[in-house]
């Protein structure tokens, strides 16, 4: 009995880590590194803050997903390239991350969807959301974004309070319009000037990059959750707060990877420029490290072009 | 014999509801201390500090329903005074910390014009967990320890508000109200001169009635002041800050 359970945990762990990077197809023909992606012109300034304005709990709920510190439509494209020497491990793990999506973390998320009610789905996220404030708060500070942690620090204290112990999101309403600082570990480094580095598709986490992989460590030790005794509690909690968080995305993944040619490279793509992206838009918010013309990251230029 | 007691579940606030007039959520940190005086032979006066937070939705200016979620310690003085001779005791004050309660409530409210309006509430508490002290002492010469238990402590008070909207939105409120609260209190072992040693005690509060008035204040942002005070044997105040949606 023992055993079964460990490998229903085992499965919803490395089902729900297929939020981040699932694709579904693998093509046989081995690319060369480095790979050329599309990614926004560091010209333009980067604006720091979005302008949309929240309307409602379930509509603020999906800002997130438009409140990127440089979503505008100012940058130009430009290409740089990123290297991705584990390639056949990559798509393999894509691959592998694909299926544990479709067949693992989709239908248990809708199975949820359908019982769970959208706002209690909200509260939910926003809960957890809120137990995220230690690593976003202290990777503020590293990254000398004093603003932002004190952003941060407002945020904790009034959706804990006034939120309802951060089922709410009361400060990110019209009237107070604070908004999340959605940053990292990975982020922090980068602001540093730490490059990307290689490609990798890690099984159950998805897409990232030995920098950024620095972030599910980091990340893990100042989330509370973690803490949380014994591991298979923990695991669970950690199970469902993924569950919940695709429950309320099913479709965005299905819609990337319908459109893509090749899903694998389109995913390596947005990842790499949303990273990178969040790094200069982050670079921008900080006291030390801003610079007028922000370049990309030692690490990447040094590539071979 | 001491068969009264009164519990309370923090503020009533202004009849009317601070909630956008479409309807929507506001939320509630509040402080209330509360005291009070029962009697049965002798006057004891009991002590709270509550916490709490709360819920609520209203909408069209005229009614809420809320819930609220805290906790309180509670503080009987001389529950554990002897009076018998021969009984001695470590202390005389019942003192136990933080218990949860919870608390639901709803509210009604007719405007009358533009300024004034009139209101009722009802509101009940119901505390989920014991309040509990130990006394040691010596009874005939003999040593011994026992404890004693508050359970089931549970409130319900009805209230008519009357409420007066002044210049920045300030609404000033005030009212009678009626309240009955119960609870069962034992004592673990029967000891010669201390009260409730005869087992499990229905207690219940004496005074029936008071009076409460608050002020309803606009801060910025959508938060809102309130601070209010209530007199039935004695009196009792608190503040809550109130946010809306």
């Amino acid at each position: 009995m023992k055993s079964y359970l460990t490998l229903i945990v085992l499965f919803i762990f490395l089902a729900v880590g297929c939020a981040h990077s699932p694709t579904s197809i693998v093509l046989p023909q081995a690319r060369s590194f480095p790979q050329p992606v599309l990614l926004a012109s560091s010209s333009n300034k980067i604006p720091v803050k979005s302008s949309r304005k929240p309307v409602d709990a379930i509509d603020d709920e999906y800002k997130d997903d438009q409140n990127l510190d440089y979503a505008n439509d100012t940058f130009k494209e430009e290409r740089v390239e990123i290297a991705d020497p584990l390639e056949p491990f990559n798509r393999a793990m894509h691959q592998f991350n694909d299926k544990l999506y479709f067949w693992a973390l989709k239908p248990f998320a809708q199975g949820y969807n359908t019982v769970v009610p959208e706002p209690a789905r909200i509260s939910v996220k926003n809960f957890f959301s809120n137990l995220g404030f230690p690593a976003r708060f202290l990777n503020c500070l590293l990254q000398t974004d004093f603003g932002g942690a004190s952003t941060e620090f407002s945020r904790f204290a009034i959706n804990t309070v006034w939120g309802v112990g951060g089922l709410l999101d009361p400060s990110a309403g019209k009237e107070l319009d604070l908004q999340k600082q959605d940053t990292d570990l990975g982020q922090t480094l980068g602001v540093y000037g730490v490059g990307h580095g290689f490609y990798i598709v890690w099984p159950v986490y998805g897409p990232s990059s030995p920098r950024d992989t620095v972030t599910i460590g980091g990340d893990c030790f100042l989330y509370p959750p973690s803490y949380i005794e014994p591991w298979y509690v923990n695991r669970g909690v950690w199970a469902y707060e993924k569950i919940n968080y695709v429950s309320l995305r099913i479709g965005d993944y299905e819609s990337l990877i319908g459109a893509a040619i090749d899903p694998y490279v389109s995913i390596r793509d947005a990842y790499i420029q949303y990273r990178l992206k969040d790094v200069k838009a982050r670079k921008e918010k900080s006291l030390l490290f801003k610079d007028g013309n922000v370049s990309l990251p030692p690490a990447d230029q040094s590539l071979p072009k | 014999m001491i068969n009264s007691v009164a519990t309370a579940g923090g503020l009533f606030g202004p009849p009317q509801t601070v909630s956008k007039e479409t309807g929507g959520l506001n939320t509630v940190i509040g402080y209330w201390y509360h005291e009070d005086t029962y009697k049965n032979g002798a006057d004891h006066t009991i002590k709270q500090n509550e916490i709490y937070s709360q819920v609520a939705y209203g909408a069209k200016n005229i009614w809420e329903i809320y819930a609220r979620i805290g906790v309180s310690d509670l503080k009987i003085f001389d529950a554990f005074s002897s009076t018998d001779a021969s009984t001695t005791t470590d202390k005389n004050d019942f003192e136990e910390n933080w218990e949860f309660f919870g608390t639901l409530g709803a509210k009604g409210f007719y405007p009358i014009n533009k300024t004034f309006g009139i209101g009722a509430l009802i509101q009940g508490t119901y505390y989920f967990s014991n309040f509990t002290d130990d006394v040691a002492g010596t009874s005939g010469s003999k040593p011994f320890t026992t404890d004693l238990k508050v359970k089931n402590l549970w409130d319900v008070n009805f209230g008519v508000g009357f409420q007066a909207i002044i210049p920045y939105g300030i609404k000033l409120y005030a009212g009678p109200y009626i309240y009955f609260s119960e609870a069962k209190v034992s004592l673990a072992a029967n000891i010669p001169g201390l009260k409730y040693a005869g087992g499990n005690v229905s207690v219940e509060n004496k005074s029936i009635a008071g009076g409460f008035a608050g002020i309803n204040i606009p801060l910025a942002k959508g938060f809102r002041l309130n601070v209010e005070g209530q007199y039935s044997d004695k009196f009792s105040a608190g503040a809550a800050v109130s946010y809306t949606y």
